[in-house]
């Protein structure tokens, strides 16, 4: 029996205490978070267990069965494999993705344009600002009608086609296929330009300004200086907007199903319009389930990928 | 043809006068400091000469070339910014090869100059390493080569220590120092700080409130300088002034300090030139050249607040009109409440008009 026994016991000892302690407040915060948790559990975590459970299943409302029986008419992975020869969901993806391809980018350049103006001083600048934020802020259902009056055949923009080009114009905007899907970029553009500019523009002043300066008196052009400096200073900001763009115009539908209802035919017809109709309509909600939760899984990708290169992009800058 | 020539130069913010009439002539290689307090115009200055702002009136010269009108690009300046404005974004390399490679040289005589600035400024170890999160020595010496490697033939220093702390900032002073006398350029330098405008310049330009209050060597400001301004911003603590008469006595010209008694006899020369003036005067002497005595003829005044900061000594003696402080030696026995007489070197005591602030009998001691 030596000392150092003694003192290897007593610090034993302490250690067990300081570990029941440890496990104790552990407890406690599961306790007090587990309310959230549950909550949590119930918004998240359970729609989408649920919709993996009936995506695997030929369960529809009509069938006069609570969703959990759906097991009743499991057909494994059936849905998936519809899904992957279904034309109309792959015209919808591509339509939706040519959408985002012109929408996106033409916003895009329009935002950074007009944050770069009025990133400088001008008169009537508040003016000007509230204006352009206006679009923003109307309810998408009121601009799909709005655009959908504009772009009749009789409406204001053949009218101002009209006296631009001095002959009468008289284009079917909304029942020709091709025009159709442009109207409805038109809308998206107008609507969300001014999101685009307002987040480039906040990225634009926290570009520091004394960079910007020492550049210009190393010699560099205005071009330069935005190409060099200003455009990877603002890139966090960048890939935030075109994240938050990318994902919404995804979800393309409000506006556009009051413009067109997806037609002519399926002209205009997005992915958010083919759910809504097979959800409406058809009533098939097991496959409606397997589309959703495939356009959740490209979704979750875009957006892993835009956050990896924010998480990048702060590295090098900060 | 870097000599730079200020004209008749104003600037106005406004309604508000930033810079009222100044005319300087910085020579070729000359390191010149504008120093002054923070508003005195030093800093619209500087930003004037680089082109960032335009003069309202008024013309810069380089050499005898006229300014107005040339971009910033395209004025052959460096500007070292007070935090240094380094590009984070970039590495060191990209930093110092931003220059050239923005006027469109080749490559190979853009890697050439960087690999010979780099070897001057002892960067070559971290040319590959990101510029965020150097540090301060390091981020100076990048400033200061991206701006070298366009050799310039003027170069703007904006309160580039201003940021370091003190205990670095000798360091940097020396190093500052050092890199002028490599480059030889014409440098003009923007502080607030009195230590490092003496330390490193070749003439400081004293300004206040727009207005230039005097322009010359290190130990002419601090030996003559032109008004009371200059005698109480230069020198730490400043000159000490006291509100006198001047008055004739059998021994001389002695200025009459009221409560505080006569002072010493002037010296000729200087007696000679207040005699050709009237009016009040200021007493002026500095605290590092006065002596302390227990009793004689001099100023008599009670001590307030003894400062002891190691090295030296400093006597607070005096209130209000009278206060004034002395330097001594740190062994020197002073105590707080006890009336000594402050005796100044006659040499060094400079008189101002008391109406003016100007100083009065220019160059002597």
């Amino acid at each position: 029996m030596s000392v150092a026994t003694v003192s290897q016991t007593a610090m034993a000892g302490q250690d067990t205490t300081a570990r029941a302690g440890r496990d104790e407040s552990a407890r406690l915060g599961f306790r007090l978070t587990l309310p959230a948790q549950i909550l949590v559990l119930f918004i998240a975590v359970f729609p989408l267990l649920m919709q993996l459970y009936i995506s695997l299943t030929d369960w529809s409302p009509l069938s006069g069965r609570n969703w959990w029986m759906a097991w009743e008419s499991w057909n494994s992975f059936y849905n998936y494999y519809d899904l992957m020869q279904d034309n109309r969901f792959w015209g919808a993806l591509w339509r939706t993705f040519v959408v985002m391809i012109v929408c996106v980018p033409v916003e895009f350049l329009l935002g950074l344009g007009l944050a770069t103006l009025f990133a400088d001083d001008f008169r009537g600048k508040r003016v000007f600002y509230s204006i352009l934020l206006m679009p923003m802020m109307v309810v998408p259902a009121v601009a799909g009608y709005m655009f959908f009056m504009l772009f009749q055949s009789g409406g204001p923009v053949n009218d101002v086609l009209s006296t631009l080009l001095g002959t009468r114009v008289a284009i079917a905007w909304l029942s020709d296929p091709t025009l159709a899907l442009v109207a409805v970029m038109i809308a998206d553009i107008w609507q969300w330009t001014p999101l685009m500019f307002l987040i480039l523009l906040a990225g634009l002043v926290g570009v520091p300004q004394d960079q910007v300066r020492a550049a210009t008196l190393l010699g560099a052009g205005p071009w330069q200086r935005f190409v060099t400096i200003v455009i990877p200073k603002m890139k966090t900001i960048i890939i935030i907007a075109l994240a938050i763009r990318v994902i919404e115009n995804f979800k393309i539908f409000d506006t556009l199903y009051i413009m067109t209802g997806g037609g002519p035919g399926v002209a205009t017809e997005t992915i958010s319009v083919y759910i809504y109709k097979l959800t409406t309509q058809d009533l098939i909600w097991g496959y409606v389930a397997a589309i959703a939760l495939a356009i959740l899984l490209v979704l979750s990708v875009v957006t892993i990928w835009a956050m990896k290169r924010m998480a990048a992009a702060r590295e090098v800058q900060a | 043809m870097s000599a730079i020539r200020l004209q008749n130069l104003v600037k106005r913010f406004g309604s508000f006068t930033a810079l009222k009439t100044m005319d300087l002539d910085i020579g070729d290689g000359e390191f010149m400091a504008l120093l002054g307090p923070s508003g005195c115009g030093k800093s619209t200055t500087m930003n004037m000469i680089a082109g960032m702002e335009e003069p309202s009136e008024g013309r810069i010269l380089f050499g005898d070339r006229d300014m107005a009108g040339v971009a910033m690009g395209q004025r052959g300046v460096g500007f070292v910014f007070q935090n240094y404005a380094i590009f984070t974004h970039m590495t060191v390399r990209q930093n110092l090869a931003y220059g050239p490679r923005m006027h469109g040289k080749p490559k190979a005589e853009i890697d050439r100059r960087v690999a010979s600035i780099a070897d001057l400024l002892q960067l070559t170890p971290m040319l590959d390493r990101p510029a965020r999160g150097l540090s301060v020595n390091i981020l100076q010496r990048v400033a200061i080569g991206r701006s070298a490697i366009l050799e310039p033939a003027i170069f703007l220093l904006d309160e580039p220590l201003s940021n370091v702390d003190a205990a670095f900032r000798a360091v940097m002073r020396t190093e500052l120092k050092q890199l002028q006398r490599e480059f030889r350029q014409t440098m003009v330098y923007v502080t607030h700080d009195q230590l490092e405008a003496m330390t490193m310049a070749d003439r400081i330009a004293v300004m206040d409130h727009g207005v230039l209050q005097q322009v010359g060597t290190p130990l002419e400001v601090y030996n003559n300088p032109a008004n009371v301004f200059v005698a109480r911003f230069i020198g730490s603590p400043g000159m000490n002034l006291l509100p006198g008469k001047p008055s004739e006595s059998d021994r001389g010209l002695v200025v009459d300090l009221g409560p505080l008694g006569a002072t010493a006899p002037l010296p000729p020369s200087l007696a000679q030139a207040l005699r050709r003036h009237s009016g009040d005067v200021l007493f002026g002497f500095r605290p590092e050249q006065a002596s302390l005595e227990p009793a004689g003829p001099g100023i008599t005044a009670p001590i307030t607040i003894v400062e002891r900061i190691g090295a030296r000594t400093i006597v607070h003696l005096g209130d209000d009109e009278t206060a004034m402080k002395v330097v001594v030696d740190n062994d020197v026995a002073a105590d707080a409440g006890t009336s000594v007489v402050v005796v100044p070197r006659l040499d060094t005591v400079r008189i101002f008009d008391r109406a003016t602030g100007t100083a009065i009998g220019g160059e002597h001691g």
